[in-house]
């Protein structure tokens, strides 16, 4: 015995498992070459018999002989078995057997991607209810008792003299009143103003609201901050200005607008042909604020941001009019997968 | 408020274009929300005087007219119907050139030659009107231009003022601004010169009851006053600024407050009863019939000024009818005053009516000046009233403000800034403000806030002012810092996102509805908690006027909307905040709603065959239970118990730990009816706390079974009343703690079992932890449950 003669037997397995027609010559076929008085268990047992020397490379070639003719052989038992199963082919064309994955609304995901972009430099969410204390929706952000805002033709007060929150500041205020400083979240959730509804006001609509409060914070870090934000939200290529603005509870206080992402800056329909689209109020936290929590307006500085939730959904998925996200329509709603 | 550019430059110079200058003032904090062209842009339009008006022989709507122009007669074609032989109007004769460009020819219309146009205002670029043509005053004179009956065209930049700023509710105030941001000197209007050569009694039967009311009140008399019209420029400037000319004495008023930003007010000296002037809160009760025509029942929160018997204006917002500046009127006396902001916001709230006046009031303005304006405008109603005025005025002013002295830290700026920006930059923006600047050293100087900015109260009002004209482009972008943050709680905010995507899985897609509803929805849905909603007081309609206690009716009607359009099978959820009252305080509590109608959700079987309400409620049930797994809650308990809305038989309490914790349900056929459901309607609502209160617990690890397990099966017949529960509950029981699972795979019932009766099918999975159990064992235990069944619940077992 030797490896030439090893490797004809080899030859002579494989051809003969090749050319069976069906199972049982198939089956005579393995039992000739592997079964227990068949051609393997005689090489194995002429391996004691050969010069040390040779031992090593005939056990190679018997192992060879072994796998290579088993697998012929189960490659032919499958060939025969297939081929035995006559008539019509199944139609893989059917559809497969599946229950549909529902769909996020607009207004969460846009929650849902701003709470990851903003999670990923730190800020973690906070909430508050929607049913408020004047003193926290208006009094402790420095709005003063005689401002438009608190009238009842602005804002929904209760008769227990509490109020539907016009914003969700009143929520940076219960962090602060909590927490020592610094202080980093955001604070999505559900506004109410007496609006009149039309294509882009609802008198229930969701802000969300942004607040850092730690030593030497600056107006640059508010609008390195926002840069961030809006380009991971609109896309890589825009830019972001400020315009000074007002409100009660942030000095300086700031708009800030971003090149449109559908013209480049250049003028189109979304923008109205201005180039820039306006998309949060922010400012640096007024110290009459920051003493209303008892923080030192002296030993620490802040930046506070605010942005409509249904505006950037409308601008960043290109919806004409609000009240679309809250007709709940199947087949709008489903194309949020 | 409207600034015409021309009205600007009496007080400022500025080389920059309408368009430069009001993208400037935008980014500085005063928003140019539009610039307007206004007055006719147009060529060769003339006055024209309709001769006659004849119909078109073929045109119902349209006529054939003879105009005069001057020079000479033109046939014209006109589809406008406003006029009337003898009336003057705008015409574009052939070769007249329109605001659009719009070249006029010589045409023929409908078979008739027509030589020219009639024209409307829109046409003319005077305004959008487009009403009809645009009638001219009878004293125009056929054939001269337009222009000079309507003026040169104006630009007119439209400035949206921020709430804090009422300093800018006037052409000076922002001719300050550009002053500040284009380097120009601010030029204050001269008064009068004509002011008092002729000594005349001051107006001096003043009385300030409420001084905290009416920090100042000054009051000017005039004498021999002859009313007519104010002169065309000063109409014209009222026009473009949104006002109407009155006369004379009310444009005066008028025309100061918009160029000073001071409210006047102008009363008829002989119908002041008892010649004096009371400033006092009202009596409850009292009424005066203001200038609008409305008669108003004043409160003792509103400040009135009274003559000597009882209103006759509402102090800062509306003067009366009772002393209003007539024709005859030949003395005025002329308020100037100031008002507490609050009174005039919640006077003005209070009744209703607002006013240029109360608009400016309302935000605070400068006291120091009242005076100032009070004589700047009689010095008008010299010039153009006739008027012969003392150049002094009665004066109530007892508590004169402290000036509000401010210091600046130039560093701690910059670095609230992250600008850079020098010592010497930022105390020259104070002072290009109109600000008194003084004790500069190196670490800062004290800026002194002027009377007419109430908004610069503390340094960081200083520092805005630094920013806005310094201009924020400056601000240089620092990438975001990320100290680590102490403490994060936000553990459940995390949990209620985790729950949502986990619904999502389910298959049911998200929907968000308005927080209030309609009375009337909450109705239909039960009124058994009717006492327990929150209402809205103020509500915006009657549709949005509760807030609702429940997510479930809102669901139902979306579905229903659904279905109306063509989409009747759907899967849907919504997670949000339901309200209500308990023991006279609102609360509110976040809840979950699932919603399922028609065939949705089916995996297998027909689309065509209806849905069972075995199907869906099994459905419905199985989110929630899935829900539940997912979310680690530990096993729900389900109790049945009907609602208002659910079908009889239909609905279960979903408990958790022996507490409530949920509902659901089949929606009621009457309420299926309302939306026209075909098909059965599952509802489950359970409230979101306890849902996701283990949400992010860590599992508690017990070892893979090491021993093989042996199944045995056991069918029943058991009565109706018996329920799963029951049986599973009844094998547990028997069973020992070998048993570890308790399966149902099959239910049926058949004729042979008779009425009332079913078949139960369970597969029970019996393994030891410590040894491999024999057949015999087994069937031990097997048998032991069977025994059980049979005497617990008259179970009638089925041997195969």
């Amino acid at each position: 015995m030797d490896e030439n003669k090893i490797e004809s037997l080899k030859q002579e397995a494989l051809a003969a498992a090749a050319a069976a027609s069906n199972a049982d010559e198939l089956e005579q076929v393995r039992i000739r070459y592997l079964g227990r008085n068949g051609v393997l268990p005689a090489m194995m047992k002429g391996l004691k018999d050969a010069p040390p020397e040779a031992r090593a490379g005939l056990g190679r070639a018997a192992n060879d002989f072994k796998v290579s003719v088993q697998a012929a052989v189960e490659d032919r038992k499958s060939g025969l078995t297939s081929a035995r199963q006559a008539g019509p082919a199944f139609d893989l064309s059917l559809p497969g057997r599946w229950r549909g994955v529902g769909s996020m609304h607009p207004i969460s995901k846009v929650i849902e991607d701003a709470t990851r972009i903003f999670g990923r430099i730190g800020f973690t969410v906070a909430e508050g209810p929607d049913i408020e204390t004047a003193y926290r929706n208006f009094e402790a952000l420095n709005t003063p008792a005689h401002h438009p805002s608190l009238d009842p033709g602005d804002t929904f007060w209760l008769e227990d003299g509490m109020l539907l929150r016009t914003q969700t500041s009143p929520v940076q205020i219960r962090v602060m009143e909590r927490r020592k400083p610094p202080v980093r979240v955001i604070t999505p959730g559900r506004c109410y103003r007496r609006d009149t509804t039309d294509a882009t006001h609802s008198a229930n609509f969701h802000q969300i609201e942004g607040l850092y409060v730690d030593a030497a914070v600056s107006l640059g870090d508010l609008k390195g901050t926002l840069e961030y934000f809006i380009r991971e939200m609109m896309g890589a290529g825009v830019r972001i200005r400020f315009r000074p603005h007002f409100f009660p509870f942030t000095e300086p206080s700031v708009e800030c607008d971003f090149s449109c992402h559908v013209c480049a800056g250049n003028g189109c329909r979304v923008c109205k042909n201005s180039g820039w689209i306006e998309i949060a109020g922010a400012g640096m936290v007024d110290p009459r604020v920051f003493r209303k929590v008892g923080y030192d307006p002296e030993a620490v500085t802040g930046f506070a941001f605010g942005m409509g939730v249904e505006r950037i959904a409308m601008v960043k998925y290109g919806i004409q009019d609000i009240r679309m996200l809250y007709a709940n329509d199947l087949r709008f709603l489903e194309q949020f997968r | 408020m409207k600034v015409p550019i021309s009205w600007l430059r009496e007080f400022v110079d500025f080389d920059d274009s309408a368009e430069r200058l009001a993208e400037r003032l935008t980014m500085s904090g005063t928003e140019v929300e539009g610039i307007e062209k206004v007055g006719c842009s147009c060529t060769g339009v003339v006055v024209g005087e309709v001769l006659s008006v004849a119909k078109h022989p073929r045109a119902d709507k349209l006529s054939i007219c003879r105009v005069g122009a001057g020079d000479r007669e033109y046939r014209v074609v006109c589809g406008a119907s406003n006029f009337k032989a003898g009336d003057r109007a705008a015409f574009a004769p052939a070769g007249a050139v329109l605001a659009g460009g719009l070249l006029i020819k010589e045409t023929s219309i409908r078979g008739e030659f027509s030589e020219g146009m009639l024209c409307a205002e829109d046409e003319l670029g005077i305004s959008d009107d487009h009403s009809g043509i645009m009638i001219l005053p009878a004293a125009a004179a056929p054939g001269s231009a337009l222009q000079d009956i309507v003026g040169e065209p104006e630009t007119v930049l439209n400035i949206e003022v921020t709430w804090n700023r009422p300093d800018c509710l006037s052409i000076i105030g922002i001719a300050r601004e550009v002053a500040a941001l284009c380097g120009g000197r601010l030029k204050m209007p001269e008064l009068h010169a004509g002011l008092g050569p002729r000594k005349i009694r001051e107006f001096a039967n003043v009385e300030v009851a409420d001084s905290a009311g009416c920090p100042r009140y000054t009051a000017c008399a005039l004498e021999g006053v002859v009313v007519g019209p104010s002169p065309d420029w000063m109409q014209r400037r009222l026009h473009l600024c949104g006002m109407r000319p009155i006369n004379s004495v009310v444009d005066i008023t008028n025309y100061v407050l918009l160029e000073t930003g001071h409210p006047l007010h102008a009363f008829d000296r002989d119908l002041l009863r008892g010649d004096r002037i009371v400033v006092r809160r009202a009596v409850a009760g009292e009424e005066i019939r203001t200038l609008d025509g409305e008669t108003r029942k004043l409160h003792t929160g509103v400040l009135v000024i009274a003559d000597g018997e009882g209103p006759v204006a509402l102090a800062g917002i509306m003067g009366g009818e009772g002393s209003e500046i007539r024709d005859a009127t030949t003395r005025v006396v002329l308020e100037s005053a100031c008002f507490d902001p609050g009174l005039i916001h919640s006077a003005s709230a209070d009744l209703g009516v607002a006013s240029e006046s109360s608009r400016r009031f309302e935000r605070g303005v400068d006291v120091t000046a009242v005076g100032w304006a009070g004589r700047l405008a009689a010095g008008l109603m010299v010039e153009h009233a006739s008027a012969s005025a003392s150049p002094g005025s009665t004066d109530v002013w007892p508590v004169k403000p402290q000036p509000r002295r401010i210091r600046c830290r130039y560093g701690r700026g910059r670095d609230l800034l992250g600008m850079r920006i020098s010592d010497g930059e930022m105390a020259d923006i104070f002072v290009r403000l109109g600000m008194n600047v003084d004790e500069k050293d190196a670490g800062g100087c004290t800026v002194t806030a002027p009377a007419f900015r109430p908004d610069i109260e503390v340094e960081a009002d200083l520092f805005e002012e630094v920013a806005r004209v310094h201009g924020l482009g400056e601000v240089a972008s620092a990438p975001p810092r990320s100290a680590l943050v102490p403490e994060s709680d936000d553990v459940e905010e995390r949990a209620v996102a985790e729950c949502r995507k986990t619904v999502m899985a389910l298959g049911f897609s998200e929907i968000v509805n308005y927080s209030f509803v309609s009375a009337a929805l909450l109705d239909l849905f039960g009124k058994g908690n009717a006492g327990g909603r929150l209402v809205l007081p103020n509500p915006v309609s009657s549709d949005y006027a509760v807030m609702r206690d429940s997510l479930v009716p809102q669901m139902v009607e979306t579905m229903g909307r659904n279905a109306a359009h063509q989409v009747p099978d759907v899967l849907f959820f919504e997670m949000g905040r339901v309200f209500g009252v308990s023991d006279g305080a609102s609360i509110e509590e976040g809840r979950l709603c699932m919603g399922l109608s028609g065939k949705a959700g089916r995996v297998e079987g027909s689309i065509r065959t209806p849905a069972t309400a075995e199907e869906v409620f099994l459905r419905i049930k199985g989110a929630a239970e899935a829900l539940g797994a997912a979310l680690k809650t530990g096993r729900f308990s389900f109790r049945s118990e009907d609602r208002e809305w659910t079908e009889p038989g239909w609905c279960v309490m979903v408990e958790l730990a022996g507490a409530p914790v949920g509902v659901i349900g089949l929606v009621k056929s009457a309420l299926r009816r309302e939306w026209r459901f075909a098909e059965p309607v599952g509802i489950c609502e359970m409230s979101i706390a306890p849902l996701i209160a283990n949400c992010f617990s860590s599992p508690v690890l017990s070892d893979i079974p090491a021993y093989p397990s042996i199944s045995r099966d056991v069918a029943m017949i058991v009565d109706d009343s018996v329920t799963h529960e029951q049986v599973v509950s009844a094998i547990r029981a028997a069973g020992p703690p070998e048993l570890t699972e308790v399966l149902l795979f099959d239910t049926f019932r058949s004729e042979s079992m008779g009425p009332g009766k079913r078949s139960l099918a369970y597969t029970l999975e019996y393994r030891s932890g410590v040894r491999t159990l024999t057949d015999e064992e087994a069937n031990a235990f097997h048998d032991k449950v069977k025994e059980a069944l049979r005497s617990g619940l008259k179970a009638e077992i089925r041997e195969s």
